[in-house]
């Protein structure tokens, strides 16, 4: 305990180092257990694999942090994604939530429903997809830096391709933010002498369906006879992709690779289709994101940039300004889990 | 004779409906106050009206247009590209309080162009408005791409999220306003009369000299331009505007008009059937949201409410069997 508690002081100081802003003399924090908060979990929508694993992360900090108060899953229905969590929120600061853990599908639309939960005294905590202009948002829980996600992408592709050869990227839709963010960090990166020799020959676009993706796919590897691989950086995209190499009985000469789910990818990486992966472990997501909204919500977090606390399990981790959103602040999880034929299995659990 | 006959015991009906709903409405109302302490405050009896407020303005309007054997399912899609066209405009640096008309005068002409496929070609309402549904949101989503646009002046941000008249916002008594003028027009002078009229047999209405094509031209442009004025109040509520806005909110809207007892057929319901659906629809929602049910058994509840009052009504059981056994019989 003393020990993790002399680390906790020491990576405070380091971060403290690294940010302009003064630091108060608190600023490493350990959280005091077994206060009582009700809190509410809000993800994009209902019947999502990763927010079910979300929600089992929060649930372990939950227990871990014997919260006598209630943890509380509730989300709208896909259809009704934005007004269903500008109606939760504006729910819970009725019902006095000390805080609301919110994966934003609302966009800018959740800001006025979000202060008037903020000025009701209930914390706003982001995960996964953060308000975009930071307004009533007390902080961003986010799962990797945007920028690593692209050097990420092309270490996969030059381990998969040998260092040389041709690939094309499967996205989602063509206006999906987080997707462009990443595939135009894999561009930047791929301008890297190290990727001198991997040649990316096009984007195309399987709109997060399993059926446009599987026929894109299969399109992609008639019109370049050259082809080694498809990056899909997407989790739908990625296995209809695996799916359709497989079917074709292509997967000796066509590689998929991106970012996809343990449960949904461990044949393809198995049987050598996706042989490397990546992803972000939502369960990890889930849990760093109740121990912050804990923090808060008690009070034994002010939310102030350069403020450290000990996330259980996960460690040490520091409140810092969003780069990607000036004036806002985040807080960086990563890195990325890469999964391959020695991990994947155990991960699929 | 048979004529009054008829209509006594349509009035009878419709009470009687209306009593249910009455009945209805009083025990979620009871349910909710037992079930949660939060229920009965003001803050959340306001919340409960805005949470919803667009929708229930155009049920206001869709009550006439159904009445009226039409149906407009363009709402949504007008609601949207009225809130885009403003995000839109406002980004292009005309002056709000200018384009606060412009976007009524966009929603009067999104409805005329309805009302002129209508009552002038003929097309049935339900082809027309299904295609300004894709038209008019293409149009949105072609305005502002795939961005948000925010930061909208304060006083319009203000005038959708806090009290005019102490703290009840401008939409809610917007909607009230326009609830008693409806009411007014539609159960007490002679353009609702003829709503029921056309309504109920269209040939019947112009051959007693209704100018028919002109009453339902007045009614689309009037469903454009409250929609319009609704995806304004949207945008002042949400101080934000994407392609998406009010997607998929006309179901809602139809849903609370026909669970209010108006005929999807034409000439029969009231507005009062209408705001007592709408009440029991918000107070049924806020009451589950409340206690936590939110979601898939959410829509269920409401959808099972929905089908057992909806049809339940309409299926009159004895008729039914009735009509089958003469169709035996003939064949």
């Amino acid at each position: 305990m003393k020990r993790l508690k002399t680390s906790c002081a020491a990576a405070a100081l380091a971060a403290a180092s690294m940010t302009v802003v003064a630091i108060p003399a608190s600023a490493q924090t350990m959280l005091d257990a077994g206060q009582e908060v009700d809190m509410v979990l809000l993800p994009k929508f209902l019947g999502i694999l990763v927010f079910d694993q979300a929600h089992e992360g929060a649930q372990e900090a939950h227990a871990e942090l014997g919260n006598p108060g209630e943890l509380l899953f509730v989300g709208p229905t896909p259809e009704n994604s934005v007004a269903g969590q500008i109606e939760i929120m504006t729910t819970s600061a009725t019902q006095g939530q000390g805080a609301v853990m919110l994966s934003n599908n609302a966009g800018d639309q959740i800001v006025p429903s979000a202060q008037a939960a903020q000025d009701a005294g209930t914390r706003v905590v982001t995960w996964d997809s953060p308000i975009p202009s930071g307004d009533g948002e007390d902080v961003f829980v986010a799962q990797v830096d945007f920028g690593s996600i692209g050097v990420v992408m092309a270490d996969m592709a030059h381990s998969i391709l040998d260092g040389s050869g041709q690939m094309a990227v499967l996205s989602a839709t063509p206006d999906a933010a987080n997707q462009n963010a990443w595939i135009a960090a894999m561009e930047e990166a791929l301008e890297m002498p190290k990727y001198a020799d991997i040649e990316l020959v096009d984007i195309v676009y399987g709109d997060d369906q399993a059926e446009v993706s599987y026929n894109r796919a299969l399109a992609l590897v008639d019109q370049y006879p050259d082809l080694g691989l498809i990056m899909s950086p997407t989790t739908v995209g990625i296995q209809a992709s695996s799916k359709a190499m497989q079917d074709e009985g292509l997967c000796e000469q066509v590689r998929v690779s991106g970012l996809g789910l343990p449960a949904e990818m461990v044949s393809y990486t198995l049987n050598g289709c996706a042989p490397e992966f990546a992803l972000w472990d939502f369960r990890d997501l889930g849990y760093l994101t109740y121990y912050t909204a804990y923090g808060l919500a008690t009070g034994q977090l002010s939310g102030e940039i350069g403020e450290s606390f000990t996330a259980g399990r996960m460690g040490e981790y520091t409140i810092e300004e969003d780069p990607g959103r000036p004036g806002t602040r985040r807080i960086l999880m990563g890195p990325f889990t890469v999964y391959n034929a020695d991990n994947v299995e155990a991960a699929a659990q | 004779m048979t004529e009054r006959s008829t209509l006594s015991a349509m009035w009878a009906r419709v009470q009687t409906w209306e009593g249910f709903l009455v009945c209805a409405l009083i025990f979620i109302v009871l349910m909710n106050t037992a079930l949660s302490p939060q229920f009965m405050t003001l803050s959340n009896q306001i919340n409960l009206f805005q949470l919803s407020i667009e929708k229930i303005i155009v049920a206001l309007v869709m009550t006439f247009v159904i009445i009226n054997a039409e149906i407009d399912l363009s709402v949504g899609s007008m609601m949207g590209l009225a809130a885009c066209a403003f995000g839109f405009l406002f980004q292009q640096g005309v002056n709000p309080v200018l384009v606060i008309p412009i976007v009524l005068l966009i929603g009067a002409a999104g409805g005329a162009l309805n009302g002129y496929f209508i009552s002038k070609v003929g097309l049935p309402s339900l082809v027309v408005t299904l295609a300004t549904l894709i038209g008019f949101r293409g149009l949105a989503r072609v305005l502002v791409e795939d961005r948000g646009i925010t930061d909208f002046p304060d006083w319009f941000d203000r005038l959708g999220q806090q009290g005019l008249v102490g703290p009840i916002p401008l939409a809610i008594i917007a909607f009230f306003v326009l609830f008693a003028i409806l009411y007014v027009v539609l159960q007490r002078s002679g353009f609702g009369r003829k709503t029921y009229v056309i309504g109920t047999n269209r040939d019947v209405a112009a051959f007693a000299g209704i100018d028919t094509a002109r009453h339902k031209m007045i009614l689309f442009i009037a469903s454009g331009t409250v929609s319009a004025f609704a995806g304004l109040l949207y945008a002042a509520r949400v101080g934000a505007v994407r392609g998406d806005v009010a997607l998929g909110f006309e179901l809602d809207i139809i849903t609370m008009v026909l669970l209010g007892g108006v005929s999807i057929f034409g000439g029969s319901g009231t507005l009062l059937g209408t705001l007592l659906a709408i009440l029991i629809v918000l107070n049924l929602r806020n009451g589950m949201a409340l206690l936590n049910i939110t979601g898939h058994i959410q829509t269920g509840v409401i959808g099972i409410l929905l089908i057992a009052s909806v049809l339940l009504p309409r299926v009159n059981l004895g008729g039914f069997l009735g009509t089958r056994k003469q169709g035996e019989a003939g064949s």
